[in-house]
């Protein structure tokens, strides 16, 4: 069963916990980036694995694949030529490439690791999860924030 | 010959010595040194590690790492620094003994036994972060699992940053029930701030005197909410609110140079615990311990050269408080460091993540593993002092003079700075970022407010050059209405930035003071 990291925006404490974690993982080159909307709220983006992934169809050199069991989609260091057309297609502005190896950054929740990816166990609030779709439907993401308490986030 | 096997790692479990919290992980190590973190689910936190955790690991084999010991920035040889210290504590009378934060207990009683021992009487603490004066509030442990039967909690600072482990607790008791109210105090907008339901924005540095309006107390006649600009009815509706609540908190959590004075902040959150009959919290990385005086009077005696050498034991002093020292440059400093620095005769020490020992936590007594050995050359405090000496016997806690304050006095200071505007000279005040950990991850960021920076012809991320009386540095420009017009504000983690901060040696108590600090900015190139 695809597993995906999901973001509860209400519990979101903007810490960068996520962040730390994978940048101390992959020596200083973090793959789930942090994007804010200033006085608003904090928001760790992490690679959604999409099943029709833009960065797959815009990668010259396919470095790019996805596994239709997992729905891992990851990509070969070694094919990578460093373009960057993955970094301009990712409509979420997930994929990195840093100015120093120019080799696109790209999630792959940790797939090294059993208990899975390591900014979603490092989450101090516990707001990054990690579900399957199913376990997706049932939580209850977004629905304090949108029904519940209109005014309970972040106000500048 | 012993093979490399370059995919061979070991996890060593040991605890994150950083904040009162304790998490355990895991270092990961292979053949060439530290190669990572795991966060360990079956762990105290249950994997949780905040960035400042998943950060310390690295300063095992850091670059940096001091092995030897260095005197003007050249190696020199162990022995040849212990005929020096030798021959220096020989003259007691001669020598100040001090200590910073990054010390257990079992050290703090080893420094003391051996300043009996050789007859040294000049003790005192060098921890100059504010926190420290919260320590009077750290008698009864506290267990973050109280906070469920709470109905209002008043946060001072900004604890998710301080403290991220706090953070999951606190938002689930705020969402657990709307009657709850997260009433925050703070000079900038944080993290905290975003999820209070009253943010009480203070003007920069007046925090104190807004804990003594809302325990209902009139300091000779200030107009608080003037002084303050929080209005006089949302005072007396929190303050009458956190009085009638059964069950409340009031978290303290106080960064570097944000306040004009600590001290009246630590009788302002007393004066309203009684009030409320509510207790206070204090979220302390570390506690720190006495002396049997406080710093300044150290300072006066190397003034009036009654002292010639100050031996330092922990690992920030004087390195983290360039300003500090700078007014005792006739002084003749030895210090312990994990870090090369040029400069000062300095001995490699061991980290708190390579000691066993205990160390005084918001929860109570904390047990450093001691796991992790420490790197190759650095010794610990305790076989520091017996190359020394080899005989002497732990001495006891000692107990600093106590605190005298005069709160009308103090308050009218706290006024009278707060009103100091000049044109095109901001306040700057200190933050507490997790994630610029030592500027581990990311440089510090100015944050500036956005109006400011139009005037100033300033962009995002521009570069811009900060300077204050102490000296001038080069820091990126965050644009965020997070500060009010005037105010910039900086992470206070590295030696560079924590430099900027005026400081003020308190007349009557002789404690050292870091405050909001009057700098000037322009875009630099």
């Amino acid at each position: 069963m695809a597993k995906r990291i999901i973001l509860d925006l209400d519990l979101c404490c903007g810490c960068r916990s996520c962040e730390a974690a994978c940048k101390a993982a992959f020596k200083g080159e973090a793959r789930i980036r942090h994007g804010e909307i200033t006085g608003e709220a904090y928001l760790p983006l992490a690679c959604k694995h999409c099943k029709e992934p833009l960065c797959l169809a815009a990668c010259p050199v396919d470095a790019i694949t996805r596994d239709e069991e997992t729905g891992l989609v990851t990509r070969s260091s070694f094919l990578c030529i460093g373009c960057k057309s993955c970094v301009h297609a990712c409509p979420f502005g997930v994929i990195d490439a840093p100015l120093v190896r120019h080799v696109a950054q790209k999630c792959t929740l940790c797939k090294d690791r059993e208990d899975g990816p390591r900014c979603v166990v490092a989450c101090s609030s516990g707001a990054l999860q990690f579900l399957s779709e199913e376990e997706i439907e049932q939580y209850e993401i977004g629905m304090r924030m949108v029904s519940k308490d209109l005014f309970f986030r972040r106000r500048s | 010959m012993k093979k490399i096997d370059p995919l061979a790692t070991t996890i060593t479990k040991t605890i994150c010595p950083l904040c009162s919290f304790g998490c355990e992980f895991g270092v990961v190590f292979d053949d060439f040194g530290v190669k990572g973190v795991e966060y360990l689910k079956d762990g105290s936190s249950g994997g949780r590690l905040c960035p400042r955790g998943s950060a310390a690991a690295f300063y095992l084999n850091h670059p940096r790492r001091l092995s030897m010991p260095m005197k003007n920035g050249k190696a020199v040889d162990w022995s040849k620094v212990l005929k020096e210290l030798k021959k220096v504590i020989e003259k007691p009378q001669n020598v100040a003994i001090t200590f910073d934060r990054n010390i257990t207990l079992e050290e703090y009683m080893a420094i003391v036994g051996f300043c009996k021992a050789v007859g040294i009487e000049n003790i005192a603490s060098t921890y100059f972060e504010p926190e420290t004066f919260l320590k009077t509030f750290l008698n009864t442990p506290f267990a973050i699992d109280e906070i469920n039967d709470a109905e209002v909690i008043i946060v001072l600072g900004d604890p998710f940053n301080q403290a991220p482990m706090s953070s999951k607790e606190l938002i689930n008791w705020k969402l657990s029930n709307r009657k709850n109210r997260l009433v925050v105090i703070d000079s900038i907008n944080t993290h905290t701030a975003g999820f209070a339901s009253d943010f009480l924005k203070v003007v920069v540095g007046t925090e104190p005197l807004l804990l003594f309006a809302l325990a209902q107390e009139n300091i000779g006649g200030i107009d608080i909410p003037a002084t303050t600009g929080v209005v006089a009815s949302v005072i007396n509706d929190i303050s009458k609110s956190f009085k009638e609540a059964q069950n409340g908190f009031i978290f303290a959590s106080l960064p570097f140079g944000h306040t004009y004075d600590p001290l009246l902040v630590t009788e302002g959150l007393s004066r309203l615990s009684n009030f409320s009959g509510k207790k206070v919290v204090p979220f302390v990385e570390f506690s720190g311990f006495d002396g049997n005086q406080h710093f300044g009077s150290i300072m006066n005696l190397a003034k009036k050269k009654k002292i010639k050498h100050l031996i330092n034991f922990g690992e920030l002093f004087p390195f983290y408080y360039p300003q500090v020292f700078k007014s005792m440059k006739a002084l003749n400093i030895y210090a312990t460091s994990t870090m090369k620095y040029n400069g000062f005769t300095t001995l490699p020490v061991a980290l708190n993540l390579e000691k066993a020992g205990t160390v005084i936590t918001t929860f109570g007594k904390k047990n450093l593993s001691g796991n992790i050995k420490p790197a190759s050359g650095a010794r610990t405090v305790n076989e520091i002092l017996t190359l020394f000496k080899e005989d002497y016997a732990e001495g006891a806690p000692l107990k600093a003079p106590k605190f005298k304050i005069n709160v009308k006095e103090r308050a009218a200071k706290v006024v009278e700075k707060s009103k100091i505007k000049k044109k095109k000279i901001f306040t700057l005040v200190g933050e507490k970022i997790a994630f610029n950990f030592l500027a581990f991850f990311e440089d510090e960021k100015v944050k500036m407010n956005p109006l400011d920076a139009v005037e100033l012809g300033i962009k995002p991320n521009d570069t811009v050059s900060v300077r204050s009386k102490h000296r001038n540095i080069d820091l990126c420009a965050k644009l965020t209405g997070d500060v009010s017009r005037g105010v910039v504000a900086v992470p206070a983690e590295t030696p560079a930035v924590k430099g900027l901060f005026d400081f003020e040696i308190d007349g009557v108590n002789n404690t050292i003071n870091f405050i909001p600090t009057k700098v000037e900015i322009w875009r630099k190139g």
